[in-house]
């Protein structure tokens, strides 16, 4: 899948559950969490800028992470985003109901298990 | 709570949208930077990067600020939408300003009437007032009344349990500051010590009396004074406490200023408060007399639930009413209680407040009729928008954004006519105070926040109104046709809607004028009605002296003679005579035995009891009261004239009904005391009011010899010649106050006394033609922006029309002839209306039916006249109408 058009390669909401799922993993500036997606799904993901940030608004306004500016390894200001409570449960219903969505995917096409 | 973390980011973003964008910025530079590390090829990052607008967009819509931004650019295109036909913009929000305006002069009244507690009082919704009904078999209807004796409210204070927080209080508007009759008024209240306390007034400096002060027999001659007062007769002086200050006949020391917001329980401000128990009265053993005549309101704080309370105090008082008045088992008494607001209680609405009602009403109207005129012109106006508003559709905007927008035009048009409403509210409420309760020196002025409130929620809900049809309707999108479209096709799409608008309006006119017409017609019978007197002629003049320092009657009486001597010689003077009583100004009852006549026979029937007067024997010939028969009394104006008595055609009837009263015997007083001659019978007259239901029976007693004394005739009678009544009466006021240099002159003409008479009629004929000729205006724009605009859609149509050989004539006969079809339809649906409301407005009328068919007819043909005018200016121009240039247009 080719990273030159995003939104092409996630399934409708997915970006959302991808974010939280990476910052659960501890406090990460925009760009970090955008090479982390591309580096774990082997570039498949390519998260532009122009989804990045309007779904980080998104979840800032939700409650789901919190934003707080700190210091980026190359010293420069970078604002660093971590997971709320309410974040952790929402990201536990999307992990959820994306297996549920997988699995029915994967029943469809006939085959028991997702590979 | 992550929610609040939300809530918190959002509005963070919301209020600092500049700090918001720049960190975003910052972060995306980042972004780049990290990325060119990452990845060689800059266009690359740059391409994956996507354009910066766009993204700034995206995040910029996920947050609050989207919303303002599509409000700014609504509001921005609404204003747009407004300036682009500022004649249509300017009627209508002048349109609107009349209507709203009506309204918001109403409701300053309303509000201070009905919705507004009185200032300065604590939690104002836990006092409430009392009312005692009081009836008697055969006395007319039972009226409910605050006023209730010391006895009474004794027995009230005990049916409650609840005695001390029950303050007592009564108002005095006759007392003037200083000593004598020339100081300025000062509204006095006589207020019980747990008056404050019970209301929870505030005290500025000093300090409120005790009940030590307020003692049976023992009131201290102390006052509170309001602010108001303090500030503007005592100076604002703190030094003034303490010191003594001169009222009337009294003296009190003036020991506390009370907080600048309390200005008594009445819409007028009270000035000084004053223990009960020092209310003024004759010395000794007084306190008992005084305050069994005194009546008093009282108000309660807290106590039983209102039911129970009223069952109880209702049987309280019935059974003392039997202890007291065993002769009458007939009298019959409830209690209620009620809000703090006066006219929200129980008791009989005061005129004013029947008159702010039916306004109220009329002002809602006014207002109809200015929505129905909006809608009539944005529905027109929409028609010429159709392009543009095609245009709109299809460059893609949603049809609720549309709607949205255009109903927004309307809101902001209604915001200015609020602003201008707020003006004329301002203004028509001081009018209407000033109209409706003149000598009211009110507390607070006409415009205030409420007001303002109110007339900013009125202005919305008309925007929203007037603005929402118009908008559905020229959103409804039938693109292609719009588009292409020009003025040529116009003229088929008159609109049913836009007729029956204007019907609409034209009917409430008529509605309103026929309400005017019959207030006129009114105020003409009652000014018309023979009251017995040449009442533009007559001056009345009486005097007031000082307690203790009024000259012994005979010396009054004589000087008074003389006087009466001395006016009958100056030039336009024709009569003079003396009386104890002027009409309209009071009543006397004297017990008389005549025949087989006495009081007790008409106890029954108080209408029938016979009213007294005493005069002089030229009082007749000066009133203008003419006799039927006979003579009036023999002796001229002196003493110890012969005992004779004139009496009038009532009461001649009731007395002696079929035979002949001259030379009959009549005793006053007590049966046995001397014989009085009937000598005369004089016309009837009206006495009390101006209207009577029935001529009221009175009999006059020579002042020279009087049954009982009692009676000084200090009242001067002069009968001017026409034209002269005022000149006369300040002559007349000139030549007493020199020969009584201590005394209070009280100089009137009798249409002065009449006025208060009058006042209810020419009050109802004043506010209802103003309000029906303000309807009528707004009538007249609707019914001229309408035709006129036909007249502009129907140009291609009546050049046609011209080419085809219509002359001016026809085509003004076609245009009028529309116009009028469609007003003379609502002149009857508003004839229907007016007879349907008559009923509301009946009792507020005299000697003309709701459905007079006078003014309906004079109603329908002003309104139909002023219609064929409105309609006539746009016909006029649409008869000038160039064939050539009418077809080629557009």
């Amino acid at each position: 899948m080719s990273g030159r058009s995003p939104r092409s390669g996630l399934l409708p909401g997915t970006l959302d559950m991808l974010v939280l799922r990476t910052v659960s993993l501890g406090p990460l500036h925009g760009y970090g969490i955008a090479r982390h997606i591309a580096r774990l799904s082997q570039e498949v993901f390519q998260v532009e800028q122009g989804s990045l940030y309007p779904a980080l608004e998104r979840l800032l306004a939700a409650g789901w992470v919190r934003a707080k500016w700190g210091s980026a390894p190359t010293g420069r200001k970078a604002r660093y985003y971590t997971i709320t409570a309410s974040g952790r449960r929402k990201l536990g219903q999307e992990i959820s109901s994306y297996d549920h969505l997988v699995l029915a995917i994967a029943r469809v096409l006939g085959r028991e298990e997702p590979a | 709570m992550s929610w609040v973390d939300g809530l918190r980011h959002r509005l963070r973003t919301l209020l600092r949208p500049g700090r918001h964008a720049s960190e975003l910025e910052d972060e995306v530079t980042l972004h780049l930077e990290l990325d060119g590390i990452h990845e060689e090829d800059a266009s690359q990052t740059r391409r994956r990067f996507g354009s910066p607008l766009y993204h700034r967009e995206e995040t910029r819509a996920q947050t609050w600020l989207r919303l303002t931004d599509i409000a700014r650019q609504d509001v921005s295109a609404a204003w747009r939408g407004v300036t682009h036909a500022p004649g249509v913009a300017g009627l209508v929000v002048a349109t609107l300003a009349l209507g709203i305006g009506a309204n918001a002069a109403t409701f300053t009244m309303l509000d201070a009437l009905y919705l507004r507690a009185p200032a300065g009082v604590a939690e104002p919704d836990a006092l409430r007032r009392y009312w005692v009904e009081h009836f008697r078999t055969g006395e007319g209807l039972p009226f409910k009344s605050q006023k209730v004796s010391y006895p009474m409210y004794r027995v009230l204070a005990q049916a409650s349990g609840n005695r001390e927080r029950i303050a007592l209080y009564d108002t005095d508007n006759s007392l003037r500051l200083g000593r004598g009759f020339g100081g300025p008024r000062v509204r006095a209240v006589y207020a019980s010590s747990n008056y404050f306390s019970v209301l929870g007034v505030r005290i500025a400096h000093g300090r409120f009396y005790t009940s030590a002060e307020d003692s049976l027999g023992h009131g201290a001659s102390v006052a509170l004074v309001s602010h108001a007062f303090w500030t503007t007769r005592l100076g604002g002086d703190p030094a003034a406490l303490g010191q003594p200050v001169a009222i009337g006949t009294h003296t009190y020391a003036i020991i506390g200023v009370l907080d600048p917001a309390f200005t008594g329980l009445d819409l007028e401000p009270a000035d000084i408060w004053i223990p009960l128990a020092a209310v003024p009265g004759p010395p000794g053993p007084w306190w008992e007399a005084v305050h069994n005549t005194r009546l008093f309101r009282l108000v309660e704080r807290g106590g039983q639930p209102a039911g129970a309370l009223e069952q109880r105090a209702t049987a309280m008082i019935r059974a003392f009413n039997r202890e007291v008045l065993p002769a009458r088992p007939d009298t019959l008494m409830n209690v209620y209680t009620g809000s703090i607001i006066e006219a929200r209680g129980p008791g009989q609405p005061g005129q004013e407040l029947v008159i702010t009602t039916r306004l109220a009403g009329v002002a809602a109207i006014v207002l109809l009729i200015a929505w129905a005129n909006v809608i009539n012109l944005l529905l027109a106006r929409a028609v010429d928008r159709r392009r543009e508003i095609a245009v709109r559709l299809a460059l893609g905007i949603s049809r609720v954004r549309l709607v949205r927008t255009l109903v927004l035009e309307t809101i902001l048009l209604a915001v200015a006519a609020a602003g201008l409403a707020t003006l004329a509210g301002w203004a028509g409420g001081t009018a209407l105070r000033t109209l409706l309760m003149p000598g009211t020196d009110w507390a607070r002025s006409a415009l205030d926040w409420r007001v303002a409130l109110f007339t900013g929620a009125v202005a919305l809900a008309s925007g929203l109104v007037a603005g929402f049809l118009p908008a559905l309707q020229a959103s409804r999108p039938v693109l292609t046709s719009a588009l292409k479209s020009g003025a040529r096709d116009g003229g088929r799409h008159r609109s049913r809607l836009r007729t029956g608008l204007v019907a609409v309006q034209a009917a409430l006119s008529v509605t309103l004028l026929v309400g005017a017409a019959l207030f006129v017609q009114s105020l003409r019978n009652v000014r018309g009605l023979d009251l017995g007197f040449d009442q533009d002629r007559l001056v009345f003049a009486s005097l007031e002296f000082l307690e203790g320092e009024a000259p012994p009657r005979p010396v009054i009486v004589a000087a008074l003679r003389d006087m009466a001597s001395r006016l009958a010689a100056q030039p336009g003077v024709e009569r003079v005579g003396r009386t104890g009583m002027e009409p309209m100004r009071g009543f006397s009852i004297t017990e008389l035995f005549a025949d087989d006549f006495s009081l007790e026979s008409v106890r029954s029937n108080p209408e029938a009891t016979p009213y007294s007067a005493s005069v002089t024997p030229g009082y007749f010939e000066a009133v203008g009261l003419r006799f039927i028969r006979g003579r009036t009394m023999a002796g001229g104006d002196v003493d110890g004239g012969p005992p004779e008595v004139v009496v009038n055609e009532a009461m001649a009837r009731l007395v002696w009904p079929g035979r002949d009263p001259l030379g009959r015997c009549m005793r006053f007083v007590k049966p046995e005391n001397p014989c009085y001659t009937v000598v005369g019978i004089v016309e009837n007259s009206r006495w009390g009011y101006v209207i009577e239901p029935e001529p009221k029976p009175q009999f006059f007693l020579p002042l020279g010899n009087l049954p009982s004394p009692g009676h000084s005739g200090r009242v001067l009678v002069v009968r001017a010649e026409p034209g002269a009544a005022k000149q006369i009466a300040a002559q007349v006021r000139a030549l007493l106050a020199e020969a009584f240099p201590g005394a209070d002159v009280q100089v009137r003409r009798m249409l002065e006394n009449l006025e208060p008479e009058y006042r209810p009629w020419r009050l109802g004929a004043t506010l209802f033609t103003a309000f029906g000729f303000l309807a009528l205006l707004v009538a007249v724009v609707g019914i001229y922006s309408t035709v006129s605009y036909g007249v502009s859609q129907r140009t291609h149509e009546l050049g046609v029309r011209a080419a085809l050989g219509a002359r001016r004539a026809d085509v003004l006969r076609l245009v009028v002839g529309e116009g009028l079809r469609t007003v003379a339809l609502g002149t009857v649906l508003g004839i229907g209306l007016a007879l349907a409301a008559g009923r509301l407005v009946s009792a507020m009328l005299y000697g003309v039916r709701a459905g007079e068919p006078l003014a309906l007819l004079v109603v329908s043909c002003v309104l139909l006249a002023v219609a064929a005018l409105a309609a006539a200016a746009p016909a006029w121009k649409a008869g000038r109408i160039d064939p050539m240039t009418a077809l080629r247009a557009d």
